[in-house]
C-alpha cells in the first residue's frame, strides 16, 4: 500500500500547485493526521460548546466554593484527586474552590481563540509584507528586508511582557493578547514568501504577464498566491503551536488574561505551587496543553507533507532507509521553516 | 527628605520581618552530641536562608521594627524590644539605657541615663556622645533610608542636614556627661521608647565614621561583628564581639559562634533546604521566607516537620480601601453595603487559609499592645449578608445593583493581589455589585493609590506600624494634618475630622503604654462605624526552621523567631 501511495505521490510531483482535493486525500491516509485532527476538532468542539458543557455539569468557572478546600491546610481540595466527584468532575481549585473542569473548558476558549487569532494576523502581515518586498523595489526590499531581520531578533517574550503591562486594563485582554503575539511574529512568514516570491518572480509564467502588462497588485493575487498557499499553509500550522504555547507562557507569567478569567496558562501558573499536595490540578491543563500543540504540531507537519508531495516521497524514502540501518539521517523538513523561530 | 521617605513605611511592616530573622548556622562542624537535651548550648554556626539581601548595614540607613532581626545582633540602641514570646515581647525594654525613659510632664523632654560596662568591639567605651553622633548622621542626605520619625519630632531638626555638613549639630539633643542623653521634642510623644528601639539609636563613635562605606564594616555595640559583607549583604557573615558581654545585655542571648547570612535565594529552595536539613541547613533558619498554602498542605501530613513550624503574629491588617471623594463611595451607605457584602472566609481562604490569616473587622490588629477592641460595625458573620447588603443599596438609590472597580496589584504574592481581588469580586457579587478588576503593576499600583490626585475608589490596601503600638498605627491613615497632597499620603480616606485630630494629639501625650492602648481602641471603634476602610484580615506568619535549631522565641512584635535567641547546640 505504501509503494501505492509513493507512487501516486510521485505523479503529481510534475505540478507545481496541487488540488486541493489531492491535498485532502493524502491526510486522510495518513493516521497520525486523522489522529490530530481528531483531537483538534475535539478540542474546537469543547471550547465552542464550553457554557454549555459547564451547565452540564451544573458548575461555572468562578464561584467559590469554601466548604469544599481545607482552609486550615493552605486551602487544598478536600476529597482525593483535589476533589473529583460527581458534581466537580475533575475536582476544584485550592484556595477557592473552584470548579477544575469549568476553568478548563473555558479557558480551552481562551488558548485557542488567541492561538488562532494571533496566527491568522501574523500570516496576514507575513504575506503582505512578504509580497510587498519580494515585488518591490531594490530600496523598498532593504528597507522591509532589514524590518523584517529586526523582528525576528526582538527578544518577543520580553517584549510582549513589556506590551501587556504598558496597555490599559480596560482592552480586552484576548483581543491584546491575540494583537501582540500577532504583532510581534509575522517575520518568519514575511521571510518565506519574499524568498518564494523572489524564486516564483523569475518563472516564465509570470515574466510573461508582467511583459504583459499586469499590475504588481495583479500579478500577486493571480500568480503568485496561488502558488504560495502551500508554503503559507504549512508555515501557519507550525505557528499555531507555537501561539498555543506563547499564550500559555504570557498567561503563566502573569500578564495574560486577567482574573478570574481562566486559561491553560493561568491554571498551570497558579498550579505550580501545588504540584506536590494535589498533583491532579497541575496535570489536567498540562496534559491539555500537552494534546493540543502535539495534535497541531503533528497535523502542521502531515499538512506540510500532504501540500510538498515530492518532500514527503524523500521523507518517505528516508523513513524506510532509518528502519533499515543505524546511523541514518534523521527525515529531512527541506523548505520547511523551523517553527521555534517564532516562539 | 520630605514626605516622600513615607513610601518605605508600609514596605517597613515587611521589612522589619526579614530584617528580624538573621541568624544562621554555617558549616560548624557538630560537637558530638549535638544535645539529646533540650537545653539551648553556645557555639556552633547559625545559617541564615533568605530571599532578600541585608543591604545598606548602615545604622542610619537601616529602616527596622524593634532595631531588626540581623541589624540588632551588631547594633545596640537606647531601648529594644522585649525577647519574650507572644504578647510579652510587645514590650519595650532598656537596652544601652537603664530604664525606658524618664519623661517630662508632657512628654516633651526624655532622658535616658547609660548602663556601665559598655564597649565597642575595639574595647573602647560607648558615650552618650556616639549615640547622638549616630542620630545626626542619620539626617545626612546621603544615608537616607531611616524612619522619618527623628526630624517630625526633635525640636528644630526639620532642615537639619547631617553632621557632615552641619558641625554644629542638633541642639535638640544634648549630653551632658558621657553617660546621660537628653532629647528634646516639639510635640508630646508618648511613644519615644519605641522609637529609641530603631537603629539609629546606636552608637556610632565619630572617629571611625566613614559615611557611605561605614556600612561595610560599622563598628558593633552588640554580641557580634561583622567580618564579612559580600555585595551589600548579600552574604554577610557575622562572628561574636569579645568586647560584648552577657551581664551588659538583658536581652540577646547570642548563642552561636558565627552567624552566616546569605540571600538571593528562591523562597522554594528556602524552605526545601529548611525542611530537608542537610548538612549546614540543619541549623539554619529564615527571617524572610514564609511557608505558602501549598507548602502548608504538604506539612499537615507530616508531623516531624510541622513540629518545625514556628507560628507568629505581626501587627498588620489588609483591607478595603475607598476614597470618599469620588462616586460612588462618598455615600456612607454604599460603604456599609460593601462592608456587609464581603464574603471573609473566601478572603481567608485566598490569603492561605485559616492557619495564615485571621479574618478582622477590626482595624487594629487583634493585639493588646495596639488597644484593640473587639468591634463589628457591620457584622455579616463569616460568609457576609448579601441580604443586608442589597438593603442597604437600595436605601442609597442603587435598587438594580451597582458596578464598581476595585484596583489592585498584579503581584500573586502579596496581600493586595489578583486573589484576594477576585475573593472580594466574587463576595460582591451575591448582593448584585459587579466588580471590575483594575490589576496594576506591584510600583505602579503602590505609586497610584497612594498618591491623591490618581486615588483610584476602591482598592486593595494593607497597613503595619513600625512599633506595636495604636498611634503608628491610626495616625498615618486617619489623622487630617498627615494628608500628603504632593507626594505619598497614606490617609486614602482624606479623613480630616477636627475631633479625630485632636483625640490622636490628646493620647500622644500619655506616657503609660497600657493606658494609651485603651484609648487608641476607643478611637478605632469610633473610626471604624464610618466605614472608610473594610477590614479584612490580620495575616498569621509560619515560618520552618532546621531540625537542630533551639530556644525558638517568637515575639507579637516582630512575628518571627528572634535570631539572638537562638541555639544550634
Amino acid at each position: 500500500m505504501a509503494a501505492r501511495e509513493l507512487l501516486a505521490a510521485e505523479a503529481v510531483t510534475t505540478f507545481p500547485a496541487t488540488g486541493t482535493r489531492q491535498v485532502w486525500r493524502r491526510l486522510r491516509t495518513q493516521r497520525a493526521a486523522v489522529a490530530a485532527g481528531t483531537v483538534i476538532v475535539l478540542l474546537l468542539l469543547i471550547a465552542a460548546a464550553a457554557p454549555l458543557l459547564s451547565a452540564i455539569e451544573g458548575q461555572d468557572p468562578t464561584t467559590y466554593h469554601n466548604d469544599l478546600i481545607d482552609s486550615a491546610s493552605g486551602g487544598v481540595p478536600v476529597g482525593p484527586f483535589g476533589g473529583v466527584g460527581a458534581e466537580h468532575w475533575l475536582g476544584v481549585e485550592p484556595g477557592t474552590g473552584r470548579d477544575v473542569f469549568a476553568r478548563l473548558v473555558h479557558g480551552a476558549r481562551v488558548s485557542i481563540l488567541v492561538a488562532v487569532g494571533s496566527t491568522v494576523v501574523q500570516v496576514l502581515l507575513g504575506v503582505t509584507v512578504g509580497l510587498a518586498a519580494g515585488l518591490g523595489n531594490r530600496l523598498l526590499d532593504q528597507l522591509i528586508s532589514s524590518t523584517t531581520d529586526v523582528m525576528l531578533a526582538l527578544p518577543s517574550l520580553v517584549f510582549s511582557i513589556a506590551l501587556m503591562a504598558v496597555v490599559p486594563s480596560g482592552f480586552p485582554r484576548p483581543l491584546l493578547l491575540t494583537l501582540v503575539i500577532g504583532l510581534l511574529g509575522w517575520g518568519g512568514t514575511a521571510r518565506v514568501v519574499r524568498a518564494q516570491t523572489l524564486t516564483l518572480k523569475e518563472l516564465d509564467y509570470v515574466a510573461a504577464a508582467r511583459l504583459g502588462g499586469s499590475s504588481p497588485w495583479r500579478i500577486a493575487r493571480r500568480e503568485l498566491l496561488p502558488s504560495l498557499a502551500a508554503p503559507v499553509i504549512t508555515y501557519a500550522a507550525l505557528l499555531l503551536p507555537s501561539n498555543v504555547v506563547a499564550e500559555a507562557g504570557l498567561s503563566f507569567l502573569g500578564v495574560g488574561v486577567r482574573p478570574p478569567t481562566s486559561s491553560w496558562g493561568q491554571m498551570l501558573s497558579s498550579a505550580t505551587t501545588w504540584f506536590r499536595a494535589d498533583p491532579t490540578y497541575i496535570l489536567l491543563p498540562a496534559v491539555l496543553l500537552f494534546a493540543t500543540v502535539l495534535a497541531f504540531t503533528v497535523l502542521g507537519d502531515r499538512v506540510r507533507i500532504a501540500l510538498d508531495p515530492r518532500a514527503a516521497s524523500r521523507l518517505r524514502v528516508g523513513v524506510h532507509r532509518s528502519g533499515t540501518g543505524p546511523g541514518s539521517a534523521p527525515p529531512l523538513r527541506s523548505g520547511t521553516p523551523n517553527s521555534k523561530e517564532e516562539a | 527628605m520630605s514626605r516622600v521617605l513615607l513610601v518605605p513605611r508600609r514596605l517597613a511592616a515587611a521589612a522589619v520581618t526579614l530584617a528580624l530573622a538573621s541568624g544562621a548556622a554555617a558549616c560548624g562542624p557538630k560537637s558530638g552530641s549535638a544535645g539529646s537535651d533540650a537545653q539551648p548550648h553556645p557555639g556552633g554556626t547559625l545559617t541564615v536562608l533568605n530571599q532578600n539581601p541585608q543591604n545598606r548595614f548602615d545604622p542610619a540607613r537601616l529602616y527596622t521594627s524593634g532595631g531588626g532581626n540581623v541589624p540588632s545582633l551588631v547594633f545596640r540602641t537606647l531601648t529594644t524590644r522585649n525577647r519574650a514570646d507572644g504578647a510579652a515581647g510587645t514590650k519595650v525594654v532598656p537596652d544601652l539605657a537603664t530604664d525606658t525613659g524618664t519623661p517630662s510632664a508632657d512628654a516633651t523632654v526624655w532622658t535616658y541615663h547609660l548602663r556601665d560596662g559598655l564597649k565597642f568591639e575595639d574595647g573602647s567605651p560607648i558615650t552618650t556622645a556616639d549615640i547622638k553622633y549616630g542620630i545626626e548622621r542619620s539626617f545626612a542626605p546621603e544615608l537616607s533610608g531611616g524612619a522619618p520619625y527623628l526630624r517630625d519630632w526633635l525640636a528644630g531638626a526639620a532642615d537639619y542636614q547631617g553632621p557632615y555638613q552641619d558641625k554644629h549639630g542638633l541642639d535638640a539633643i544634648e549630653t551632658p556627661d558621657p553617660k546621660t542623653i537628653v532629647f528634646h521634642l516639639d510635640k508630646p510623644e508618648g511613644d519615644f521608647p519605641y522609637l529609641a528601639t530603631q537603629t539609629q539609636f546606636a552608637p556610632v563613635p565619630q572617629a571611625k565614621d566613614t559615611g557611605t562605606k561605614y556600612q561595610d564594616h560599622p563598628v558593633s555595640s552588640g554580641p557580634y561583628q561583622v567580618v564579612k559583607n559580600e555585595n551589600d549583604g548579600m552574604r554577610l557573615v557575622l562572628q561574636r564581639n569579645p568586647d560584648w558581654t552577657q551581664e551588659s545585655d538583658s536581652q540577646r542571648r547570642a548563642y552561636p559562634d558565627t552567624i552566616d547570612v546569605q540571600a538571593g535565594l528562591d523562597p522554594a529552595v528556602i524552605n526545601q533546604r529548611l525542611s530537608t536539613g542537610s548538612g549546614a541547613d540543619a541549623a539554619a533558619v529564615t527571617t524572610d521566607t514564609d511557608l505558602g498554602p501549598s507548602e502548608l498542605a504538604q506539612l499537615a501530613g507530616d508531623g516531624q516537620l510541622a513540629s518545625r513550624v514556628g507560628t507568629g503574629h505581626f501587627g498588620y491588617v489588609n483591607y478595603l480601601a475607598f476614597n470618599p471623594k469620588s462616586k460612588p463611595f462618598d455615600n456612607p451607605k454604599v460603604r456599609e453595603a460593601i462592608a456587609y457584602a464581603v464574603n471573609r472566609t473566601s478572603v481567608v481562604n485566598a490569603a492561605g487559609g485559616s492557619s495564615l490569616a485571621e479574618a478582622a473587622t477590626t482595624y487594629l490588629p487583634d493585639q493588646a499592645a495596639f488597644g484593640h477592641t473587639p468591634y463589628d460595625p457591620f457584622p455579616a458573620g463569616a460568609t457576609g449578608n448579601p441580604d443586608k447588603a442589597k438593603e442597604l443599596l437600595k436605601e442609597a438609590g442603587y435598587p438594580d445593583g451597582l458596578t464598581i472597580t476595585l484596583t489592585h496589584s498584579t503581584s500573586a504574592g502579596t496581600g493586595y493581589g489578583p486573589n484576594l481581588a477576585t475573593a472580594v469580586q466574587d463576595g460582591l457579587k451575591a448582593a448584585g455589585i459587579t466588580v471590575k478588576l483594575d490589576g496594576l503593576e506591584e510600583n505602579k499600583y503602590s505609586q497610584t493609590i497612594h498618591t491623591v490626585s490618581t486615588e483610584p475608589g476602591f482598592f486593595l490596601s494593607g497597613w503595619g506600624a513600625d512599633w506595636p503600638s495604636g498611634g503608628p498605627f491610626l495616625a498615618p491613615i486617619f489623622d487630617g494634618r498627615q494628608i500628603v497632597t504632593d507626594g505619598y499620603n497614606f490617609n486614602s480616606a482624606q479623613l480630616d475630622d477636627p475631633s479625630v485630630n485632636s483625640e490622636i494629639d490628646r493620647i500622644n501625650k500619655i506616657t503609660d503604654h497600657d493606658t494609651a492602648a485603651g484609648h487608641w481602641g476607643a478611637l478605632d471603634r469610633q473610626i471604624g462605624a464610618q466605614a472608610l476602610t473594610v477590614p479584612l484580615f490580620h495575616p498569621v506568619y509560619k515560618r520552618l526552621y532546621g531540625k537542630d535549631i533551639r530556644n525558638i522565641v517568637i515575639s507579637d512584635w516582630t512575628g518571627v523567631l528572634d535570631i539572638s535567641q537562638v541555639a544550634v547546640k
